[in-house]
């Protein structure tokens, strides 16, 4: 008898009408006990459908959901400071990842890790600051040197990329500072893709250079000279 | 907030998502995994300022496809062996999941692919037709026929339970 076809009835059970349509299509449910047996057995699908996979959402995701987001979250931020308060908020960023691998222990700051946190700041040491000092760009390594460029404001700075963590550390005085960290292309899960972490190293390099990378000889005399900002 | 601390606070609702379209829970969070990894690889094509619930749908509803054309090429090639060789326990084991389902998984199970994540999306997951519409990639006419035939068949073979 009446015009309310199938569609206009679930739409109206899952909120799509518009109110005038609303309206017919309510007045038409009201004179045809039918059509409101219809309506009623949609409504009593939508609700039997979310309250069986409503406790799904409810309960605690495993584990190793959060890890995976937690590792990708090691990552300081790539712009540059560019004042005392942005600097100093880039120190809270840093510190903050590192809390969070030190609390989960994916990623520990410790003797044997590769960068250690001193006066606040995130510095190389190890096989990573050895590797930073004196290996030359693409030598092979268990940590491999990308590019070497002098940074805007003077001194030298350096992109990596080994096992565990890939990142650019920028010479200060005699240690290297981590301008970026994210892991390393040796995970094995497969979850980090050269190319949306090299992108990121890339973009990181683009916002410090000034000039174009070192080449082999420059970056030799770098290396010799002790990375002193006038080499 | 950080592109990962969104993620994660999506994680609750892309897991109901993955077990309304899988046929069991282990598939659906290895399915919920898989798409993590896969925005994580893919965050650079994520457009700051878009909902990123409909592109975390969107990934992982293309995963499931993927992987359901896989699981069928791969059912195909091996079928003929595996029934020889493992028919007492993929048997038992079959029977054994029928049972612990509910009625409310069989009616789901049992709808083609595209009516069940019609149904996902809007009845489960409380999506608007234009985002479920967006997040499937076809007209809103589309969708709106496979909710109806969807539902039709989910109120029949849910009958006398419901």
């Amino acid at each position: 008898m009446s015009d309310i076809s199938e569609d206009m009835l679930i739409a109206l059970c899952d909120g799509e009408l518009d109110e005038v349509t609303r309206r017919r299509v309510e007045r038409a449910i009201a004179d045809d006990p039918a059509l409101g047996e219809r309506l009623a057995a949609h409504r009593l699908l939508r609700d039997r459908l979310s309250a069986h996979y409503a406790p799904v959402e409810q309960e605690p995701p495993p584990e190793r959901f959060a890890a995976l987001l937690r590792e990708a979250a090691i990552v300081t931020p790539i712009v540059r400071p560019r004042s005392r308060r942005a600097a100093w908020a880039m120190g809270g960023a840093i510190a903050a990842s590192l809390l969070l691998g030190i609390g989960f222990g994916r990623f520990s700051v410790g003797e044997g890790s590769p960068v250690a946190v001193r006066d606040g700041r995130m510095v190389a040491q190890g096989a990573l600051a050895s590797a930073l000092d004196t290996q030359l760009a693409a030598a092979p390594g268990a940590v491999e040197i990308g590019v070497s460029f002098r940074r805007k404001g003077g001194g030298w700075c350096r992109s990596f990329d080994g096992a565990d963590l890939a990142g650019v550390a920028c010479r200060d005085g005699d240690t290297w500072q981590m301008q970026q960290l994210l892991p390393g292309k040796g995970r094995g899960t497969g979850y980090r893709q050269a190319s949306s972490s090299d992108s990121r190293l890339a973009a990181t390099v683009d916002a410090l250079i000034v000039g174009d990378p070192a080449d082999p000889q420059t970056e030799a005399r770098a290396r010799d000279g002790g990375w002193a900002a006038g080499q | 907030m950080s592109f990962e601390a969104d993620l994660l606070a999506l994680v609750p609702r892309l897991r109901r998502f993955a077990v309304s379209l899988s046929h069991d829970r282990s598939d659906a969070d290895d399915l919920c995994q898989a798409a993590i990894e896969r925005a994580l690889r893919a965050r650079d094509q994520w457009q700051a300022g878009t909902r990123l619930d409909s592109w975390m749908y969107r990934i992982m509803r293309n995963l499931w496809i993927d992987e359901g054309r896989t699981r069928q090429r791969a059912a195909k090639t091996f079928v003929a062996e595996e029934a020889g060789a493992h028919v007492g326990f993929a048997g038992d084991r079959q029977i054994e999941a029928n049972v612990m389902l509910s009625d409310v998984d069989r009616a789901m199970q049992a709808l083609p692919d595209e009516q069940r994540e019609a149904i996902a999306l809007v009845l489960v997951e409380g999506l608007s037709y234009k985002q479920a519409a967006e997040i499937l990639g076809v007209p809103m006419g589309t969708l709106t026929s496979r909710l109806v035939r969807g539902r039709g068949a989910l109120i029949e073979l849910m009958g006398e339970a419901a």
